[in-house]
């Protein structure tokens, strides 16, 4: 029963979407606020009917329920329940339901709170929700017309379910997709606040502190969860890894990338009345790359290592989808931007310039990825060979691209809007830029390390923000004797971007691995420890096999690698043994067996692994202090109404 | 017209459309291979280990081949390496390596961590003899007969399961052949 009432749901929900997307227009005829009332009741039944929706497929995946198709190819009755449940988003028609089920929340969100906190907007916020009610209808439509999740099926035998591909059985699986989605999908707020300045005409103050924690709180949410993907492939893939410029990596860095300079533009706007066309084009393009990056997943375009099903019907819908809203996006850009353009009140010297700057490279960026990620279908296409683009390529282009950019970051804070004298600036920062050059270049050669020239340059860029950072922030607090929420916010995540870059600098430099051949009781040196095999054991899961191996490092720590054979896919997993402290990471990993007793084993050292993801979390923190701000904000002006 | 240039972000997107739209009608995992049950391409290249050495045709008669291309850049072959060790290990079938443009040094370092599962591999670092192959990607495998012909090319990493189901039992019929 439930099946044919999640379809059920989904059908209102098409029609709530509609009603949301026509009722402001008609509105806007008739003249009647009525109208509006009514595109907002759509938002919550169109939630309340999704959620439903979402629900019931969960019911059929904890009931079991075989003979609906997409369970049974991606649940399995010995299918731990977390599993089960997550394994509702797991696949592609259920993932798409999860993307429709976000955008609705944080349509519903946007109603609420937008109509809270700025009750005089309400022209602003019509036009936002008939483009969400668009957005919202063309997706529940493609998972109507071509991703079906409760597609019934009654075979004739007995059958059993296909289980979940065992490289999602993992608690990352949870959370990863819905941060990740919470992130893209949020994006479509964004891109509706640019049409609607488009249609308008008009961009000012309140129209960019209105849109700015609408564009902060999805970054937030992609951080996480790149965050989360990252770590996930790293203990998941057994490769010691934790960036593999996979298509479906990319899919997600590239909106993360234009969303940061969209942030960094959207201050400009707000606070200098300029940039506003680059503002309204930014949030267009990162809507559009996280619909691209969806469309690349889901069409099968791009052979990738997350590999999902591919169906060319899917591929045609998405595209033409794609083509209307946001090639009408870049039309109306066309013809309506040169309401936008605002003659540049400010020097070439400026903090201004430097946010323009840090946004251009920020495209440079997403430009490279995107050549990257396409170079194999371009080739392709024009006939001229088939090719795959890999690391060497992103590595060689990308780093040098963001490299100035590091240096950038530790400079802009202290550059004053419209003009900066450049003596003033020197004299203020040539004690940290040469303290940090120092630093960053002569600590691996006193501490005996390795040296490179790409070490020297991380390492000299990542202290130079922290340090710049923190004078930034120490004259802050000089002068207003404390340090407001807003500056913290920006403080906290370029901390975290400058911790980022400390972390990758050193992985990459002084990491180390062996591949060996061993027996229990041997042992093995790496990087200073000693790590004796002890014994070997077998145990059984609910939905596989597994040999588990305890090893011992320095005598004192047990760690277990884990070999698992998933009994339904006949394939084996390798759950890789990891120690952690906050400097380093002892990772090994359980091979095939090469003679009786003795095993093949990948052994990692990782110095300051955890730093990459702490900085994505310290962004997430960022993030959230500036959302924070923004509410403490919106309450004082509030009280000051009354 | 001053205006023109405004039109410049659609125009892009367009295009970008108009080459996915060409892209959904590519299938980057099906392409068949114009080799099956022909001649295997005459290639002569050096071998990895010793360059002095060589790796031809020659190396095919008499016995049953799969021809793996794989590059230590290439991810999903890390992955198939640990496949290609159990099949070296369990199966009499050769297994020959073509090294696809790719640092020596660093293949060498790669098979050392590895284990080398190959009775020898051709280094092919300008990419010319796997053009000659048809091969566009990595990792591909190519199976050929005792007389050195192509009977069947997998694209994309062979699993515990393509080799179960698909790959041993051809190799098993075809070592029965003459």
């Amino acid at each position: 029963m439930f099946p044919e009432l999640g379809r059920f749901a989904l059908i209102l929900a098409l029609y709530f979407s509609l009603v949301q997307a026509l009722s402001p227009v008609w509105g806007y005829y008739k003249k009647n606020s009525v109208y509006f009332k009514l595109s907002k009741m759509a938002v919550i039944g169109q939630f309340i009917f999704l959620s439903f929706a979402m629900l019931s497929l969960i019911i059929c995946f904890i009931n079991n329920d075989l003979t609906v198709l997409y369970v049974r190819e991606h649940s399995h009755d010995l299918l731990p329940l977390i599993y089960k449940m997550g394994a509702a988003w797991g696949g592609h028609e259920g993932s798409l339901l999860l993307w429709c089920l976000i955008l609705s929340a944080w349509t519903l969100a946007f109603s609420i709170f937008s109509s809270l906190f700025h009750p005089d907007q309400t022209e602003l916020q019509e036009k936002i929700l008939m483009v969400l009610g668009i957005i919202s209808f063309g997706f529940i439509l493609f998972l109507f017309a071509t991703s079906n999740p409760f597609q019934r099926d009654f075979p004739d035998n007995v059958i059993i379910g296909n289980d979940l591909t065992p490289i999602l059985q993992d608690p990352g699986l949870i959370f990863h997709p819905p941060m990740l989605y919470f992130g893209y999908v949020g994006f479509a707020i964004g891109f509706a606040f640019a049409i609607a300045a488009l249609i308008e005409g008009k961009l000012d103050k309140e129209w960019a502190a209105m849109c700015r924690p609408w564009i902060i709180l999805p970054w937030a949410f992609l951080s996480l969860g790149i965050v989360l993907g990252s770590w996930w492939a790293y203990r998941e893939l057994g490769w010691g890894g934790w960036w593999f410029w996979d298509p479906v990596e990319n899919a997600s860095l590239l909106p993360w990338l234009s969303a940061t300079a969209l942030i960094h533009t959207l201050i400009v706007s707000e606070k200098r009345s300029v940039f506003k066309g680059w503002t309204i084009l930014l949030a267009i393009v990162t809507f559009a790359l996280s619909l691209i990056g969806t469309f690349l997943v889901r069409s099968g375009v791009l052979v990738s290592v997350h590999t999902f099903a591919s169906d060319p019907t899917r591929g045609i819908f998405l595209l033409s989808y794609l083509t209307i809203i946001i090639g009408g996006a870049f039309l109306l850009f066309a013809a309506r931007i040169k309401y936008f353009y605002q003659a540049p009140h400010f020097k070439l010297f400026s903090r201004e310039t430097f946010l323009l700057v840090n946004s251009i490279v920020l495209l440079s960026a997403v430009a490279t990825i995107v050549i990257g990620t396409l170079y194999p279908i371009i080739l392709d296409a024009l006939n001229a060979g088939k090719i795959s683009v890999g690391e060497p390529y992103f590595n060689t282009v990308f780093i040098p691209i963001m490299l100035p950019l590091l240096f950038l970051m530790g400079l802009a804070p202290h550059m004053n809007w419209g003009q900066q004298s450049f003596s003033d600036i020197l004299k203020k920062l040539n004690f940290t830029f040469f303290f940090s050059l120092i630093l960053g270049f002569f600590s691996p050669l006193l501490l005996g390390f390795e040296f490179h020239l790409l070490t020297g340059l991380g390492l000299f860029f990542g202290i130079w923000i922290i340090l710049a950072t923190i004078q930034y922030a120490y004259q802050i607090f000089r002068t207003q004797h404390k340090i407001p929420l807003q500056n913290w916010s920006m403080i906290v995540a370029h901390l975290g971007i400058a911790i980022f870059a400390l972390g990758i600098t050193i992985n990459k430099s002084y990491s180390t691995e062996k591949q060996i051949k061993i027996a229990p009781q041997e042992s093995v040196q790496i990087a200073g420890y000693h790590i004796l095999f002890q014994n070997l054991a077998t145990s059984k899961g609910p939905n596989y096999k597994s040999i588990q191996a305890d090893f011992l490092i320095n005598g004192t720590r047990t760690l277990t690698a884990e070999q698992r054979l998933y009994t339904a896919h006949q394939e084996f997993l390798s759950k890789p043994g990891i120690s952690t402290n906050i400097w380093r990471d002892i990772y090994i990993a359980l091979g095939n067996s090469i003679s009786d007793d003795s095993w093949s084993v990948r052994l990692y050292y990782k110095p300051f692994v955890r730093w990459i993801w702490f900085g994505g979390i310290m962004l997430l923190i960022g993030g959230f202090m500036s959302l924070l701000n923004y509410l403490i904000k919106r309450r004082v002006v509030k009280h000051e109404i009354h | 017209m001053k205006f023109i240039k405004y039109f410049f972000p659609f125009i892009l997107f367009l295009a970008l459309m108009v080459l996915l739209l060409r892209g959904l009608s590519l299938h980057p995992s099906e392409v068949p291979s114009p080799f099956i049950n022909k001649p295997a391409p005459s290639f002569q290249l050096p071998s990895l280990f010793d360059r002095n050495k060589m790796t031809s045709n020659q190396d095919f008669i008499g016995h049953v081949t799969l021809l793996n291309v794989w590059a230590t850049w290439c991810v999903v072959c890390a992955e198939e390496h640990s496949v290609l060790s159990e099949i070296a290990k369990n199966s009499n079938v050769v297994l020959i390596g073509l090294n696809y443009k790719d640092s020596q040094a660093e293949a060498i370092k790669w098979l050392k961590k590895r284990g080398n599962p190959y009775h020898i591999i051709g280094v092919d670092q300008t990419g010319n003899s796997a053009i000659d192959w048809g091969v566009y990607g990595t990792p591909e495998t190519f199976l050929i007969d005792k007389k050195g012909y192509i009977r069947y090319k997998q694209i994309g990493p062979i699993s515990p399961q393509t080799w179960e189901q698909k790959l041993k039992p051809m190799v098993e019929k075809l070592q029965k052949e003459e």
